[in-house]
């Protein structure tokens, strides 16, 4: 038997097929039905009982490996066509995205979010109260009176429509209305923020006659300026991420609060740049004080029971010393430029 | 406010320096808003240009031999002034100079040495003069100090004060507030009362009963005074306030105002009548004040009158007719107590920002009222000389003293500082209060006259810390308490600001950036969006800023415009701000804008952003907070903001929920460039927040067993809303349908104008097994008849 020239011959076929369809050929032309390998297997029967087992062997053997050898070629075929055909389905990997912007929270935004996480830590719930106020709220309820100098020092829009007091309603020049409008709808103890927009018609690099600030107010029992300094110096340490933080409070004056403070922190020029925490020149932060028991009488709060504090400050201007920027009109100016390199992408916010 | 140093130290003896006062003002709440103090500039040094000769290598440059009365330099100088003999003030090498914040350096300029430097006002800022080098008229000798050459000797405060604290608009009074805080003692008014008031003034005053402003009037009149300039002295004052000296008696008054804080007003005793009033103006009533202008007074203002004119707007201003000039002869002096709020009513319709008026409006001490008439007596008496009136006066002078009970634990209870009673006491005695009674606990306060700002417990407790020091207060650290950390959980603003914060996480991971606008819109944006006409601010800073905005529509495409003009071609932004829909009614709200004018790249935009996007990007959104806009009715949006055949409007119930669509064109026409337009406005503050929680969120079913897809084809009524379909197809069988997927939509003349071929998806599987194919197919024909019966729709084969 010249099983050695079979499967040299079939060694030879399957090395010569470059398609599936060939070695399909093959593998019928040796292994089919009527293949030389079958049709040898088939012959087997008239041989002797010695042939029968010997050669029978040497046969499942040559039948073995030539179904072996088709498998190889098969998937050598295989993976021969595969990157044939992603050769051809090849792109420009090295053709340019088209220009965007990234997309980014407003700074404004940043803030708000750390002022009530901060605020948050410290047991201040959000509350909140209308742009378009009352002259009483605004004002009157605040101890500033009309005609007391104290409202030149708030250059107030005022809207046509009335309200039933037949004063104009004004746009709200602080956000302090929303402690009347609490202390009017809760039960002390009260400890709020109120963060939100506010407006004066003064427009310049400094002064935007829209601009936003945040309130907040602790009413208990025995709430005294030593916990309000503790308060404000742990909000600023944390807000500017500067443990050690040199602070000032002065008194100054404000209808709703008595005895006032101002806030100041203290910076240095270093390589032209504003570094907030140290130094001997004095940035103004924020204005604050214990609330003024006339305020808590004008809310019907019983002033023998309850005192606290209030503060107030300007959130773009705490945004613009955290983070360098000097004109607050381009926070309102739509443009998306200054956006993608001002704001915070997702992950930062 | 602004003073001298040494002006302050004629009220104040005190061996504390200028740096020391500023720090000690704005520790007792008088902020120092600037000092100016050059004691810094004794370094430099008069020195003469002994000699000079052109540079050899630069036409404008000059070297220049200068002796600073040490020694002689070499100085490079391009002043155009440079003269032989010039006196001027000279720094050398290493000296910083202070206009120009550098510290010179030895160097060369074009190749000659320059030793040092010869200075400008600008560098030195003393003005902003660099015209060329400062030149000495005075003969100092070389090496003199700046400070002594340029007379910088006398350091100038200018200070902010409070409302609260009129006391302080004089010099006294801040002397007098520095003296309580230990700074210096308060030294006693200079001044002698004339001997012998001679006659019987022949003017006299009357207040009518008419409901005026003035409570007290007192005057004297001046016979033969000869009101000539000021003295030296008197001048050098006005002047280093930046007021312009005019002539004795003008000046006098200007001087009494600041020094004392007490205005008083000069008439020219000739030109007015014999009987002056304070009444209540009539209505129209003109006057030309002495600002030269014309004012229109109202019933509302006091005015001081003869039988004929308003001669001056009470507490104000003069009249220009009866001031005093140097042809004055005869002078009649007012000194007057007017109502605080009845001159700053007047004051501020009138527009007029006098010295009078802000101490006026701002209370004076009615204790100086007499000391002031005897102070300007002398003066004038002094420098115009002539005979002095007997005082001739109208009202009474209320001095009516104001006194607190006042509870020394107040203190420790609102500060959180426990100071001893002495302490206590012994500032307010500083302070000039009177202690009376004082018990274990208690006294009685009794506040000084000029201090009518004090009036409740609380404002002792301000006084008592403001001089004991703010910085003297103990620090606390706050915490917060279980109930507070409850009160934020259950917030409903809390979790209104969650919201947002969400929203603005979706929106930036879809590529659209934040923006903030104002809250005004332009009047041209009101027109065109109609909002609420009483909306209109009174006082707008412009026409573009005119409304409060009904609407961020309009501020979005003037930002898209901006944008645009900067050359960005895809614009996508947001908002989340007020809207307001009257003047008692706003509400938070999330507007979308997005403009792609750019559809040139084939490469990276295969399909170009449009309504259907938008209805994709809306879902997204509702989504991100857990809700499904599947749940709302949604139809065609009625607003005209939008275009009508391309937007739509989301109701839960009779709450808008959310709008979305392309800009109607007739609000593009006014932004030509802007193509392309859409916007999605979401009443996020109408969705249920409070109730927010994943059973909100539709309910996927996961089931492991073989799922089936079947597409109907109907053709619907044009005007079928689709997502009625969609609801009613996933009721046909809750349990089995698991979704319902639009995916093509055929609209043709074939079809008629009145209709529609629509092809949805239904995927079908059940929880617990394999359908077999006699359920599919029973199923598939229930959604064929039933929505073919429910819709009148006809099946497309």
């Amino acid at each position: 038997m010249d099983i050695k020239k079979v499967l040299n011959e079939a060694t030879k076929a399957i090395e010569q097929s470059s398609n599936q369809l060939d070695l399909q050929n093959v593998k019928v032309a040796y292994l089919g039905k009527k293949g030389k390998i079958t049709e040898l297997l088939k012959s087997v029967k008239d041989l002797s009982l010695d042939e029968k087992k010997s050669t029978g062997a040497e046969l499942n053997q040559l039948r073995g490996e030539v179904d072996n050898l088709i498998k190889i070629k098969f998937n050598q075929i295989k993976v021969e066509e595969i990157n044939s055909k992603l050769r051809n389905e090849s792109l420009d990997f090295s053709f340019p995205p088209p220009n965007s912007i990234s997309p980014k929270v407003h700074p404004i935004s940043k803030t708000f979010d750390e002022v009530i996480t901060i605020f948050g830590s410290m047991g201040y719930s959000v509350a909140e109260g209308p742009d378009i106020e009352t002259d009483y709220f605004n004002f009157s309820a605040l101890n500033i009176p009309e005609n007391h100098p104290a409202r030149e020092m708030q250059d107030t829009f005022y809207i046509d429509d009335k309200d039933k007091d037949g004063k104009p309603f004004v746009l709200r020049t602080h956000t302090s209305p929303v402690q009347i409008r609490t202390l009017l709808n809760e039960k002390p103890p009260i400890k709020i923020i109120a963060p939100g927009r506010t407006y004066r018609c003064d427009s310049d690099s400094t002064h935007s006659p829209m601009f936003h600030q945040v309130e907040g107010l602790f009413i208990n029992k025995n709430a005294n300026m030593g916990d309000l300094k503790g308060t404000l110096i742990e909000f600023c340490k944390q807000f500017f991420n500067v443990q050690d933080l040199k602070v000032r409070f002065r008194p100054s004056y404000f209808p709703f609060t008595e005895p006032s403070a101002e806030m100041d922190i203290a910076y240095e020029i270093v390589n032209n740049k504003i570094k907030l925490g140290q130094g001997d020149c004095w940035l103004e932060i924020l204005g604050c004080g214990m609330v003024n028991p006339i305020v808590l009488e004008n809310c019907n709060v019983d002033t023998k029971n309850f005192q606290g504090f209030a503060f107030g400050m300007g959130l773009d201007r705490i945004t613009m010393l955290k983070y360098g920027l000097t004109d607050i009109r381009s926070f309102f100016s739509g443009n998306l430029n200054w956006i993608a390199n001002n704001g915070f992408s997702i992950g930062d916010f | 406010m602004k003073f001298s140093y040494s002006w302050l130290c004629e009220h104040l003896e005190t061996d504390k320096n200028a740096t020391e006062i500023g720090d000690a003002l704005t520790n007792i709440g008088l902020e120092l808003e600037s000092l100016s103090d050059y004691s810094s500039y004794s370094k430099f040094v008069v020195a003469t240009i002994k000699d000079f000769k052109k540079h050899p290598n630069a036409d404008r440059l000059n070297i220049c031999k200068v002796d600073d009365g040490a020694d002689t330099y070499q100085v490079i100088c391009g002043a155009n002034n440079v003269k032989k003999g010039l006196k001027g003030i000279f720094a050398k090498e290493g000296m910083y100079i202070p206009g120009t914040q550098i510290h010179l350096k030895k160097g060369k300029i074009r190749g000659e040495t320059s030793e040092g430097m010869l200075l400008s006002e600008r560098e030195l800022n003393l003005s902003d003069d660099h015209e060329g080098i400062i030149e000495l008229s005075e003969n100092f000798k070389n090496g003199t100090s700046a400070v002594e050459a340029l007379k910088l000797d006398d350091p100038i405060f200018e200070i902010g004060i409070t409302p609260n604290r009129g006391d302080c608009l004089s010099i006294r009074g801040v002397a007098r507030d520095l003296s309580a805080k230990g700074m210096g003692k308060l030294k006693p008014l200079k001044y002698e009362k004339i001997k012998k008031l001679e006659f019987e003034s022949p003017i006299s005053w009357s207040i009518k009963n008419d409901d005026n402003s003035c409570e007290y009037v007192v005057s004297r009149y001046f016979k033969d005074v000869n009101n000539t300039k000021s003295p030296e002295w008197l001048q050098k004052k006005l002047i280093s306030l930046g007021l312009r000296p005019i002539n004795a008696l003008v000046d006098i008054t200007n001087f009494i105002t600041v020094d004392l804080g007490r205005p008083l007003h000069v008439f020219d005793a000739d030109k007015v009548g014999k009987k002056l009033d304070m009444r209540l103006a009539n209505s129209n009533e003109k006057i030309l004040a002495l600002d030269n202008k014309d004012y229109t007074l109202d019933v509302s203002s006091t005015v001081i009158a003869d039988s004929n004119n308003a001669l001056a707007i009470a507490g104000i201003i003069g009249g220009d007719h009866s001031g005093c000039t140097e042809n004055t002869k005869n002078v009649f002096l007012e000194v007057a107590i007017f109502n605080p709020n009845s001159v700053a009513k007047t004051g501020r319709s009138l527009g007029i920002n006098s010295d009078a008026r802000y101490r006026f409006e701002r209370g004076l001490d009615k204790n100086m009222v007499l000391e002031g008439l005897e102070y300007a007596s002398y003066l004038i008496n002094k420098i115009c000389g002539g005979s002095v009136s007997k005082n001739t006066d109208a009202g009474k002078l209320d001095t009516n003293e104001h006194k607190i009970k006042y509870d020394f634990n107040y203190f420790n209870k609102v500060i959180g500082l426990d100071l001893q009673p002495q302490i206590q006491v012994k500032i307010l005695k500083d302070l000039e209060f009177q202690i009376n009674d004082r018990g274990h606990n208690e006294c009685d306060v009794l506040v000084p006259s000029w201090r009518n700002d004090v009036k409740n417990n609380i404002d002792i407790v301000e006084e008592i810390i403001r001089i004991y020091g703010y910085d003297n207060i103990n620090v606390s650290v706050p915490s917060s308490s279980k109930d507070e950390i409850n009160n934020i959980e259950n917030s409903l603003v809390n979790k209104k600001f969650k919201t947002i914060s969400k929203l603005k996480k979706t929106l930036i991971s879809n590529g659209v950036s934040e923006v903030i606008t104002f809250s005004f819109q332009s009047n041209r944006a009101q027109e065109i969006l109609t909002g609420d006409t009483s909306l209109k601010i009174s006082n707008a800073i412009s026409d573009d800023q005119s409304f409060m905005r009904n609407s961020m529509i309009f501020n979005h495409l003037e930002s898209a415009e901006l944008n645009f003009k900067k050359g960005i071609k895809n614009i996508q932004l947001f908002e989340i701000g007020p809207i307001y829909n009257s003047s008692q009614s706003q509400e938070n709200i999330l507007s979308l804008l997005i403009s792609s004018q750019d559809d040139t790249n084939s490469i990276y935009k295969s399909v170009n952003f449009n309504f259907y996007s938008l209805t994709e990007l809306a879902s997204k959104l509702i989504n991100s907070l857990n809700f499904d806009i599947k749940q709302f009715n949604i139809s065609r949006s009625t607003s005209n903001f939008y275009h009508p055949g391309q937007s739509a409007e989301v109701h839960m119930g009779k709450k808008l929920i959310a709008r979305y669509g392309k800009v109607h064109p007739l609000i593009m026409e006014e932004f030509p460039k802007l193509k392309n337009t859409y916007a999605i406005e979401l009443f996020f503050e109408n969705l249920p927040i409070e109730t927010i929680s994943r059973i909100n969120s539709i309910n996927i079913s996961d089931s492991q067993f073989q799922f089936s897809e079947k597409d109907f084809s109907f053709i619907f009524e044009k005007q079928q809303n689709l997502y009625e379909v969609q609801r009613y197809v996933t009721g046909i069988d809750k349990n089995l349908i698991k979704s319902v997927e639009f995916f093509d939509l055929y609209e043709s003349k074939d079809l008629g104008d009145s209709s529609k071929s629509v092809t949805f998806r239904v995927t079908i599987q059940s929880k617990e097994k394999t359908l077999e194919e006699k359920d599919l197919e029973q199923l598939h024909k229930n959604i064929l008849e039933k929505v073919s019966n429910k819709f009148k729709a006809k099946i497309r084969t």
